[in-house]
This record gives C-alpha cells, sequence and structure tokens, in this order.
C-alpha cells in the first residue's frame, strides 16, 4: 500500500509540475506578445484600466507616497506638490516672477488697515467645485476653522495663530469659534482681525493649510474624503486617481475659472529610489525626474535636459552655546572664520551658493554681505584670543548631523577645513534621524547640522527661528534683543527701514553672538525630457502643472 | 520535530501517518494547483488579487487540512498549535509595543518642530498622553477585536487598509519568486549532486554560491541595465520595463532578482542533501535489484533528500512572502516590505505592530504547515 501511495504521490506532483511549467510558458508568452509596455496606462476607479494619450500626458516621479491629501493636515511635501495642483488659497506666487510676487487667486484683492493688523479680502464669484457647487466665503472659513480646531490635530494649525484668539481656540480654552478674528462681512468679503503686525500675512492664505474646503463632504465621508471618488477640489486638476504606493493621476479639470492647462493629463508614479526613477527617465518613461542623487549630480548636471533653480532651502551647522568650549563666543566665531564654504558647494556641485547670512536669495533682505566669511588668519588669532593654544588645546569638539550621504561628506570636509585652518579635532557622530531629532531637543551636541526649507518667501520665517521662544531653536542662545528686533520687523511696513532691522538681527545673530554657522543655500536640481518645453516651478519647489507645455 | 511533538507521536496510531498521506496528498496537490490556476487567472485580468481571496484560500486550505486528519486524534496537535501560535503572537504584539517606546524620538518628531499645544493636540487625538500601560491595555483590546488602529505617518488610513493594499503585491511577487527558486533550485541541486565532483557540479556550484553572495541591490540593476538598457548586448534594448508594477511584463525582473537568493540556497541544500541519501542502504538495493539510475534518483533518493529543503522553506516562505525591502524600492513595487521598514523610521507605532504581527502569523503558519508536508513526505515520522 505504501508503494502503491507514493507512486500516485509521485505522479501526481509530476503533473503538478507539469501544469506549473505551463502557466509559466503562458506567462512568458503573454509577457512577449505585450510589446506597448512604456504606453501610459492608469487604473481609474469605476473604469478599469485606461490607456492615456502620452502627447497630453505629463509623468512624472513623486518619490514617496502621500501621507494625506487632506489639506487640513498635510505637512509633506509630497502632498503639497499635488495639494497646489488641485486646490487654490486666496492669493498664489506668480512662477514667471523671480522676486515671488503674490497674485490673485481665489481673492480678488486683499488690503491691509491698522497697521497690518486688519486684513480684508475680497473673494471671486465665480468660482465652482467640481461636482458644481459655487464657491462661497463660508467654505474658507469652514477650512480655517477645521485647521484651527484641536480635534483635526493639524500640526500647521499655528499658522493661523495671528489671528484673534485663534491661538486659544486650539488650545481648547475657547470653544465657541464666533470669538476668533475672522468674520464674513458680505458675501464675498472676509475681514480678519490679528493681534500683532503681520505685514506677510496674505503669504500664509497661500499655504495648502489654509485652503478652503468643503465640510459637508467630510461629515459625509469622514476619513474616506480624500479618495478619489469623494473628493471636490476646485484647482485646475482633479483626483482622478490614488493608486496607493503606486501613482496618482491628475485630470485636468474642464470647469477650472483660470486660464485651462494645456496638458490633460499628470501621472505621478511613487518610485523612492532616485537611481530606478533616473532608470526610468533614461528608458522615456518619465517625463519629469526631481530626485537627482547627489552622487550623480557631476554626470548628470552636463546632460541638457539637467536643470537647477534656487530655493528657499537653507543648510546651515547650530551651535549650543552652553556646552564648553562653544560658550566662549571666540571659540565659536574663530570656527566660523575657519570655514570656506565654497569648497563645500564646489564638491558638491550641484549649483549651490555659499551662505554667510540668514535670509536667502529669493527672499526679500537677502545680504550676502552680511555674516562671517572665510579668513583663516582671523580664526587663528580670535581662538587665541580665547586662551588655546598648542600648548593648551581645544577639548573635545563633536559635529552632529543626521546619516546622510551629504551631511557626512560636508562634515568630513569640514573637520579637514579645521584640522589645516584651526589645528583643531573634531569628532563626527552621525545618528538615524528620529534619535538625532531627540537628542536635539534633549541635549544639542555642542554643533549640530540642521537647514531650514521655508513655508513662504517672506524674512520672517527664516528669522523668527532663532527668537528664543522658537521650538525649532536648539542653540539654547536667548536673546531679547534679538526677538524685539524679529517682532518689530514683522509689522513693519516700509521696506527700507525693515531691510534695516533684519540686517541688525542678522548681524548680532550670526556675526556679534555667533550662534550658528550658515552653510549654503540649497537648489531644486530636476531633469526635464527633451518633449517637455515648459516645466515650471516655484521657490517651493513645487511644480505647477497648469503652466506645462509639452512639444 | 521538537520534543513536545515528540509526546503526540506516541499517542497516535502507526498507520495514521499513512492515513493522513492519502488524504492531505491530493488536498495539497489539487489545491495548490487550483490555487495557482486562480491566483494567475484573476492576476492576467485585472492585475490585483482582492485580500479576501487569499483569506479565502488560506481558510480553505486548512479547513481541508483539518478535515481530513479529523477522525485521527491529530485535530488536537494542530490546535495545540494554534493555541500555541496565539500565546507567540501575543508575546511578540507584546514585546514590539514595548520595544518601540523605547526607541529614541516619537512619530510627531520632525524637522520642523511643533509647538507644545499642537503636539498636545495630536498626542491627545492618538491617545499617546496616555500612561503606556492604558494604551498597551487598549490597543491589545482593540486588536483582539481585529482593530489595528490607525497610521500616524498615513493620516487618515487605517493600518488593516494598508496592508490590505500592500500585502497582496508583496505576496503575489515572494510567490512567483518562491516558484521560480523551487524550480532551478531543487533540478539543479539534483544534478549538481548526479555529476558530483565534475566540471558540471562545480558550475552549478559556482552559480549557486553567486546567487547567495550577490545582494540585490547589485543584481537588480545589472538586469536593468541588460534588459532596459540593452548593455551589453544591444539586441536587449528596451526588452522590459526597468521599474513598475502594472502587469506580467513588470514582474519578471523584480521575480528573478529576489528568487535567485533562495533558489541558490535551494539548490545548495539539495545538493547535499541528495549527496548523503544516494549513499544510503536503500538506495544501494534499488541499484543492486537493477532499477534506472533515474528512477532510483526520482522515486527513491528525491523524495528523501527533500526534508531540510522543506525544513527551511517555512521561513524562507514567510520571508519572501511579506515583501523584502531592497527588491521593493529598486523596482518601485507597491508592496508591504518597504512599509516593514520605513515605519520604523517614521516611529509609526501602529502600522510597525501591524506588519510585525502580520510576519509572525505568516511564519508560524508556514512552519505548521512545515511540520505536516514532513510526515507527507517522510512516512517514518509522525505527528
Amino acid at each position: 500500500m505504501h508503494q502503491q501511495l507514493m507512486q500516485k504521490n509521485m505522479s501526481s506532483l509530476v503533473k503538478v509540475l507539469g501544469i506549473l511549467l505551463l502557466l509559466c510558458l503562458t506567462i512568458s508568452f503573454f509577457s512577449c506578445t505585450k510589446k506597448n509596455h512604456y504606453g501610459v496606462e492608469a487604473d481609474i476607479p469605476g473604469q478599469g484600466k485606461v490607456t492615456l494619450s502620452l502627447a497630453e500626458t505629463l509623468r512624472v516621479n513623486l518619490e514617496t507616497e502621500p501621507p494625506t491629501l487632506d489639506w487640513n493636515k498635510s505637512s509633506d511635501t509630497v502632498s503639497s506638490q499635488i495639494l497646489v495642483n488641485i486646490m487654490e488659497g486666496l492669493v498664489e506666487y506668480d512662477i514667471y516672477d523671480p522676486q515671488m510676487k503674490l497674485i490673485p487667486a481665489l481673492a480678488t484683492q486683499w488690503k491691509s488697515s491698522d497697521n497690518s493688523r486688519k486684513w480684508k479680502f475680497t473673494l471671486r464669484q465665480d468660482v465652482k467645485w467640481t461636482d458644481g457647487i459655487p464657491f462661497t466665503a463660508q467654505h474658507l472659513v469652514d477650512g480655517w476653522k477645521r485647521l484651527l480646531d484641536p480635534t483635526t490635530a493639524s500640526d500647521y494649525a499655528y499658522f493661523l495663530f495671528a489671528i484673534k484668539n485663534a491661538q486659544e481656540f486650539n488650545q481648547g480654552k475657547i470653544k465657541d469659534f464666533k470669538e476668533v478674528g475672522i468674520k464674513i462681512t458680505a458675501p464675498n468679503v472676509i475681514e480678519v482681525e490679528l493681534i500683532k503686525s503681520v505685514s506677510y500675512f496674505p503669504h500664509l492664505t497661500a499655504h495648502s493649510s489654509a485652503y478652503p474646503i468643503r465640510q459637508d463632504i467630510i461629515d459625509k465621508f469622514g476619513n474616506q474624503w480624500t479618495n478619489p471618488e469623494h473628493i471636490q477640489t476646485l484647482g485646475a486638476f482633479t483626483l482622478k486617481s490614488w493608486q496607493h504606493d503606486k501613482m496618482v493621476l491628475l485630470e485636468r479639470n474642464e470647469n477650472y475659472y483660470g486660464k485651462k492647462p494645456t496638458i490633460k493629463y499628470v501621472v505621478g508614479y511613487i518610485i523612492p529610489e532616485p537611481g530606478t526613477s533616473i532608470d526610468m527617465f533614461d528608458s522615456g518613461s518619465l517625463d519629469g525626474e526631481d530626485h537627482i542623487p547627489s552622487g550623480e549630480v557631476k554626470i548628470l548636471s552636463k546632460r541638457p535636459q539637467y536643470h537647477v533653480m534656487p530655493s528657499l532651502l537653507t543648510a546651515y551647522y547650530g551651535i549650543n552655546v552652553t556646552k564648553p568650549p562653544m560658550d566662549n563666543v571666540l571659540v565659536r566665531q574663530a570656527i566660523s572664520y575657519a570655514i570656506d564654504r565654497k569648497q563645500i558647494t564646489d564638491f558638491l556641485a550641484g549649483g549651490q551658493v555659499p551662505f554667510s547670512s540668514w535670509i536667502p536669495t529669493g527672499v526679500f533682505g537677502y545680504d550676502d554681505k552680511i555674516g562671517i566669511h572665510f579668513d583663516a588668519a582671523k580664526a587663528k588669532e580670535l581662538l587665541k584670543k580665547a586662551g588655546y593654544s598648542e600648548a593648551k588645546p581645544l577639548p573635545k569638539i563633536e559635529i552632529g548631523f543626521n546619516t546622510q550621504e551629504d551631511n557626512q561628506r560636508i562634515a568630513e570636509n569640514i573637520q579637514a577645513q579645521l584640522k589645516t585652518n584651526l589645528g583643531i579635532n573634531i569628532e563626527l557622530k552621525n545618528q538615524e534621524w528620529k534619535s538625532f531629532l531627540s537628542e536635539l531637543k534633549t541635549n544639542a551636541p555642542q554643533i549640530y547640522r540642521f537647514g531650514w526649507m521655508g513655508d513662504y518667501p517672506d524674512p520672517d520665517n527664516f528669522m523668527n527661528l532663532m527668537t528664543s521662544y522658537s521650538d525649532n531653536n536648539h542653540t539654547n542662545w536667548k536673546n531679547k534683543e534679538y526677538d524685539t528686533l524679529v517682532e518689530k520687523a514683522a509689522g513693519e511696513g516700509d521696506q527700507g527701514k525693515r531691510k534695516t532691522i533684519y540686517d541688525e538681527a542678522q548681524r548680532l545673530m550670526i556675526e556679534k553672538d555667533t550662534v550658528v554657522i550658515p552653510l549654503y543655500i540649497g537648489v531644486s536640481q530636476f531633469m526635464i525630457a527633451d518633449r517637455v518645453q515648459k516645466y515650471p516651478q516655484n521657490v517651493l519647489q513645487r511644480k505647477i502643472y497648469k503652466g506645462v507645455i509639452l512639444k | 520535530m521538537t520534543s513536545s511533538e515528540a509526546v503526540y507521536a506516541t499517542s497516535l496510531s502507526p498507520s495514521f501517518s499513512q492515513r493522513l498521506f492519502a488524504k492531505l496528498g491530493p488536498i495539497l496537490g489539487v489545491g495548490c494547483v487550483l490555487w495557482i490556476i486562480s491566483a494567475i487567472a484573476i492576476d492576467l485580468s485585472d492585475n490585483k488579487i482582492p485580500f479576501e481571496f487569499w483569506v479565502a484560500m488560506f481558510t480553505w486550505f486548512f479547513a481541508s487540512a483539518f478535515y481530513a486528519v479529523l477522525h485521527q486524534k491529530a485535530v488536537t496537535y494542530v490546535s495545540k498549535r494554534l493555541v500555541e501560535a496565539l500565546v507567540t503572537l501575543w508575546v511578540i504584539a507584546s514585546l514590539t509595543f514595548l520595544l518601540l517606546r523605547f526607541l529614541p524620538g516619537g512619530p510627531f518628531d520632525q524637522e520642523k518642530t511643533l509647538p507644545p499645544e499642537i503636539k498636545a493636540n495630536i498626542e491627545k487625538k492618538y491617545g499617546l498622553n496616555d500612561p503606556i500601560s492604558t494604551q498597551y491595555v487598549s490597543y491589545i483590546t482593540n486588536l483582539v477585536h481585529g482593530d489595528l488602529g490607525e497610521s500616524y505617518k498615513y493620516i487618515g488610513r487605517n493600518v488593516t487598509d494598508i496592508i490590505k493594499d500592500s500585502f497582496p503585491v508583496s505576496f503575489q511577487l515572494g510567490f512567483y519568486s518562491l516558484l521560480l527558486a523551487f524550480l532551478i533550485g531543487i533540478p539543479l541541486g539534483i544534478f549538481a549532486a548526479g555529476k558530483h565532483n565534475t566540471f558540471w557540479d562545480s558550475s552549478a556550484m559556482v552559480l549557486a554560491i553567486s546567487g547567495v553572495a550577490l545582494p540585490s541591490f547589485v543584481f537588480g540593476p545589472l538586469l536593468v541595465l541588460i534588459f532596459c538598457f540593452g548593455v551589453p548586448f544591444h539586441a536587449l534594448k528596451g526588452t522590459l520595463p526597468p521599474a513598475l508594477w502594472d502587469g506580467p511584463i513588470y514582474y519578471i525582473l523584480p521575480v528573478i532578482t529576489l528568487g535567485i537568493r533562495p533558489a541558490a540556497i535551494i539548490a545548495r541544500l539539495m545538493r547535499s542533501s541528495v549527496l548523503e541519501v544516494i549513499h544510503a542502504d536503500f538506495v544501494r538495493t534499488a541499484r543492486a535489484k537493477g532499477l534506472a539510475k533515474r528512477v532510483v534518483m526520482y522515486k527513491h533518493v528525491l523524495k528523501n533528500s527533500l526534508l531540510p529543503v522543506i525544513t527551511i522553506s517555512g521561513p524562507l516562505c514567510a520571508g519572501v512572502l511579506s515583501g523584502s525591502f531592497v527588491n521593493e524600492i529598486i523596482f518601485a513595487v507597491p508592496g508591504m516590505g518597504k512599509h516593514l521598514v520605513q515605519s520604523v523610521t517614521n516611529r509609526d507605532y501602529p502600522l510597525v505592530l501591524g506588519l510585525t504581527l502580520v510576519y509572525a502569523v505568516l511564519l508560524v503558519l508556514a512552519n505548521l504547515v512545515v511540520d505536516l508536508l514532513y510526515v507527507v513526505v517522510d512516512p517514518r515520522i509522525q505527528l
């Protein structure tokens, strides 16, 4: 019996193997017959697989899955990249203006009074949501209310904290939203009352977190309201399909109130590995590639498809002023003088700009004369003055940074520069990102690498960073004078005076007290295929698809 | 077979294994074939296997296995194993829960530090301001009700939904890779052993060792270079797409990249195992009876040398089916392996826990299947 069973089993095993082999052959047959694999295919809910006409389609890489398309809650760049194209705020940035002028979007005009404490926005009345419902002032107020609501738990709620009672509402101290300084005074007029002078307030309304919302849709679908079949938007594109971790498909909004885009579809693939997306680009499957691996910049930058645009990204070394020997301002200055920023941007080779001040190019108030510039002789002199010499060397100094290729290269370069220029030994310590963040908050290293990507092109967004009450100031440097200057400048309407105040504040922080060592201004590097004629983006590094033109 | 399992062995009648074998063999065979056919059919039609399909298949598979052994007292064995599995899962969930809290940095630490009142709102929303014990109790309670919670990173998405979206993809990729691994590994191992100490043996093993030694982040791009960019064979340019997951043609490169390593492991294991069995008395007897070399190889040696391969295929299956980080990143595959790594980087506690549990369930099930398979392959082994 045993023998029989074995034989029976063996024969069935052979059959199984045979069937498997057949199936494999079938797959390979199917594979070979399918030759058009570079066509643009997309799954659309309710319609199944659809082939899009390549001539009207832009294919880009979003890099990562957008964590959420709920614009009140989103706080990352990928979500924002999609949101700026499907939604609009009261104002938007002129992509063709290097100064990033604000131009009307949902608001036709805006005016301030009472020294920028009161703002009045007049809204367009010809705007319709994708389901045909007209846009009203109430949608905007709903959006702001939801942004501030403590149960929404939005990261960017603090964007509106300048509004009267907004912070109290967010903290739950005030329950009634009517007490918050946002009023609809006429069907198409919104008036905002602030607690302090904020000359850049319209910038905040361009941010995705402050877009209008459709509370009825959110109430109806809950967490699912951002699904393509539920979401209602009013931008130049609509969300047609969202396949998690795979692709996002945008379609032209035929009811868009402004000039309609020339392209019909935008396919955003989610390809996390830059090497892979360069492969995709080279094989003709991508039109725009925004993620250039730093190791390949040298080779790729020689190609005609490579482009560089300025950005609001600044990279700097912060100094924890409570840890000796960094508590000595002379030591801090010596180190800052001993670093040649040009060397760093040269080996990064991606078009980054050496940087010594705090407000980056493209933003009002930029002045590259401010700050400490490389001077090895002066650095040595300052170190000597601080009481350190070969006989009495500096105690151990550590540079902390999060594990990343560029951070490592920069830290090694600075380590070498400080060795040659000052003769001091630096230790490098890299950490995983979240561990690094938690150490910054509790016990920041003597010198730490950090960066800041501006939320809006106004100097306040950068200068506020180092105030004594800023949560992003990890230096432990608290200077009342600096705080006063920054607050004063925020409300200053006169551009000339405002610049003078910012100059003074920058000098105080960088030259006099030297709590930060600015290194360079980042750029956004990208490749565009030859079939793309125009691929506009703003300084916040968002691509504006409605301006895209294909050949 | 562990010592605890040996206890059950004595409690069962000696003929049990044969009866189990008689019933389980065809069930396994037919099941696998049905499974593969429907998977591929669904796959070719709309390129997405519903999660329910796998659940149904698993349930069916185990239900029939149960039925086969129902009257054999072995139900005790399987149910005891399942209870053990539940305890294992509980321990894993608790340990992961605790260890995550020891990781420095929280889920909402980010480059732009949040103002304290905003962080308080967020922590309140996710219950992170409660004491750890309260959090633990509510997590386990929800878990028992099948609720894995809401992801911290992917706001508004349930962990269950994320697993539902990504697991079938990883499973699909892993399934074909394993198929490839077995189809290459077993014949290659037998072939090498048959040509023991010849040129063929050495070349096969050089191949296998390179398969183990080549990391997928080298092997994958190498394949891309050959099949997408035609280096060095220009005729191959554009044969296959470099990445994405849009249909059978997109599967080929990731499947080969993922499958080559298990294939190599299996081949090496198979070879050494065959070499061991080939010198056994019963093989010599078979040869002496005058049976053809091929018959001896396939009827006597093959089955007896499968045991080590079956042993390793449990963890191998669980590992491959739950997705591979590197492979999924290189080929932009929307699978689960990617989440497994990124959720830890993001400190997305509910997602880490959910994925760990899925992996644990797979591992436990795979090991159970392996233990049942032993009986099928080797009648000397009893439950």
